[in-house]
């Protein structure tokens, strides 16, 4: 660093500590938004995360293979949105290393109501996903055991042991019904399982379907047997899997930026003002700087320096202020307020423990340093107009 | 090099005003030397403090030629100017304008460091500075702390700390008592003899003007005399 530059940082760095109270109070402000910004991505990232771990423990395991046919966007593809399991894959089935399993539109009738659900079956010997399919075992002669999540219980007023009657169409396109006696209620906190869902041994739905041997999906144990993708099935990514997910929170946590962006606003304009007053009641030493053989250029640097020295500090001050706040959040979480899992995505089952992502903190500072250089640069530019002779009455 | 650290050929300054042009300077014909000790001297508006920024490359005249150090004034772009005032013209004003945030040592310093000298140079340099003016005592002290005839002891230290060829001093006594002006004068008139330093003041103070080896003297913009004075 060159000696001038070392000088500018320490006038600069002078100047802002003999501006006393002005200081402290930009350096707090922006310090407040800095703890607020941490705060508001460990609450994001946590939530990302979280709901990506639960959703590859209930859901994903280590991939997916989906059928062609099945297109989750399209619910008039449910009906016949299935395809031959492959002969290669059979030994991983009967090794447990694959799951397949059978979605099938259905029309339920809890308590005489009617409702329209999904029935899915999965093996109940399954151990690669978190749902307790051991509960579908023991079937009665006419009463099969489902398990639904607290969700669907609520919506639907069942409760373990209740019974109800499913209707849905076998492969003849004939409709036919099956009595469903509730085994288990989950605490699934994967929405997209619980909500509209039951879930029944794989063997019953296939036996009412009249389909065996099909699948809708296909969890894998392991990323290598993606290879077992074919002309029926095709290999879901974590990519593709997770972008709706990727995407909601991405949105969601643009929605709640929104009070974030006003708190930066006003912190920035309060930088802005300070150095637009500071350019406005220097000019005498503007003019001073001037005549000692300072250039403008380095002028400008000197108070784009001063302004980008206020976040400086504020991150440095944001450690011991904001710690507090970090480490309750991280010890004791967000405890999200009923209704909240209405929002349909994993991760608002519990108190949401708050991890930090220093990569991401350090962007967030980073890109505060460099909004603040903006916006002290842009009443500093003003500097390259002002004749020194004029500055220097003050004018 | 010419002969002259400054030379004026025909320079005028106008600023225009509702009413057409106003002429600070008119037609000002000027050499200086070095190790000259000279005082602008004319009533306010005469254009002393417009003379002395055309000669520090604070300002450009509207015609004529400005030379200093033997560069053409309106010739230099704006870092160029800047580095023959960093390098050869020490400037002292009237309010001081010292850098309130900086210490008495690290004022003089500065425009050291505009220069990129060495530490070891530059603490030399800055010691022996605040010796010139008996300041050493007050190094690590704020102008805040100062009165305003020590503030000016040091605004002549930072003028002189780079040992340049020409300081320019507007009204440097304005703002002090007697007492004070006259050992302010003394100061810098001790720098021009040891150091060869040559000086260009403006003022319209009588003490002042004593103490000048040669004085101009305007009048609405125009020279209306330069004579030297003998026994200064």
């Amino acid at each position: 660093m060159a000696r001038w530059q070392v000088m500018i940082i320490r006038l600069a760095f002078r100047n802002i500590i003999g501006s006393g109270w002005r200081s402290l109070i930009n350096v707090l402000i922006l310090a407040l938004v800095l703890i607020g910004l941490i705060w508001a991505e460990g609450m994001w990232f946590s939530w990302l995360n979280l709901a990506k771990t639960q959703q590859k423990q209930w859901e994903y395991a280590a991939g997916i293979l989906r059928a062609r046919s099945f297109d989750p966007l399209d619910t008039f593809s449910w009906e016949k949105g299935y395809a031959a399991i492959p002969e290669q894959a059979q030994k991983y089935i009967e090794a447990g290393s694959l799951i397949p399993v059978l979605f099938s539109p259905a029309v339920i009738y809890p308590g005489g109501r009617m409702q329209s659900a999904v029935v899915k079956g999965i093996p109940a010997s399954q151990q690669i996903l978190r749902i307790p399919s051991q509960g579908l075992n023991g079937q009665e002669e006419y009463l099969v055991p489902a398990i639904i999540g607290k969700a669907m219980a609520r919506n639907t007023k069942l409760q373990v042991g209740d019974t109800f009657t499913a209707r849905l169409k076998n492969s003849d396109d004939a409709y036919d019904a099956l009595e469903l006696q509730v085994a288990q209620i989950m605490n699934c906190p994967v929405p997209s399982l619980d909500i509209g869902t039951v879930w029944i041994d794989l063997d019953s739905l296939r036996k009412i379907k009249q389909l065996p041997e099909v699948a809708t999906i296909m969890v894998m144990q392991s990323p290598g047997l993606a290879r077992l993708a074919n002309q029926d099935f095709r290999h879901i990514d974590e990519k593709e899997f997770f972008s709706d997910l990727n995407q909601m929170v991405k949105t969601k946590a643009a929605g709640q930026m929104m009070p974030f962006s006003m708190l930066i606003f006003l912190a920035m304009l309060a930088i802005f003002d300070t150095q637009a007053l500071a350019i406005f009641k220097r000019r005498k030493e503007i003019g001073m700087l001037s005549a000692l053989g300072m250039t403008k250029g380095q002028i400008i640097i000197l108070f784009t320096t001063e302004g980008v020295l206020y976040m400086l500090f504020a991150a440095l001050a944001a450690l011991p202020l904001g710690f507090p706040l970090f480490y309750y959040f991280f010890a004791h979480g967000l405890a999200l307020p009923p209704g909240y899992d209405s929002f349909g995505i994993a991760g608002f089952d519990e108190p949401l423990k708050f991890h930090y992502s220093i990569p991401l903190t350090l962007a967030t500072v980073l890109f505060l340093v460099v909004l603040t250089a903006v916006v002290s640069w842009l009443p500093a530019r003003r500097i390259a107009r002002l004749k020194p002779t004029e500055a220097l009455r003050g004018r | 090099m010419s002969d002259y650290i400054a030379s004026l050929h025909k320079i005028s300054k106008a600023y225009a005003t509702g009413h057409g042009d106003f002429y600070a300077l008119k037609d000002i014909d000027l050499e200086f030397r070095e190790r000259e000790f000279t005082g602008i001297v004319g009533p306010s508006g005469s254009g002393k403090t417009t003379l002395l920024n055309i000669i520090g490359s604070l300002d450009l005249p509207t015609a004529g030629e400005a030379k200093v150090m033997g560069l053409l004034t309106s010739q230099l772009n704006a870092r160029q100017a800047a580095a023959l005032r960093s390098r050869h013209i020490g400037f002292i004003f009237q309010t001081y304008n010292l850098l309130p945030v900086y210490s008495v040592y690290e004022n003089v310093e500065f425009p050291l460091l505009l220069l990129k000298m060495k530490p070891e140079e530059r603490k030399k340099a800055v010691l022996a500075a605040l010796e010139w003016v008996g300041l050493l005592d007050k190094q690590k002290s704020r102008p805040a702390q100062l009165s305003g005839g020590q503030c000016q002891r040091v605004a002549i230290a930072r003028a002189m700390v780079k040992k340049p060829v020409l300081v320019l001093a507007d009204e440097p006594t304005a703002n002090l008592d007697t007492e004070n002006s006259l050992h302010i004068l003394q100061t810098m008139q001790n720098l021009n003899t040891n150091l060869g330093t040559s000086f260009i003041f403006s003022t319209h103070d009588d003490k002042v003007i004593r103490f000048m080896k040669r004085i101009v003297r305007l009048i609405d913009g125009k020279v209306a005399s330069d004579d030297y004075q003998a026994g200064v």
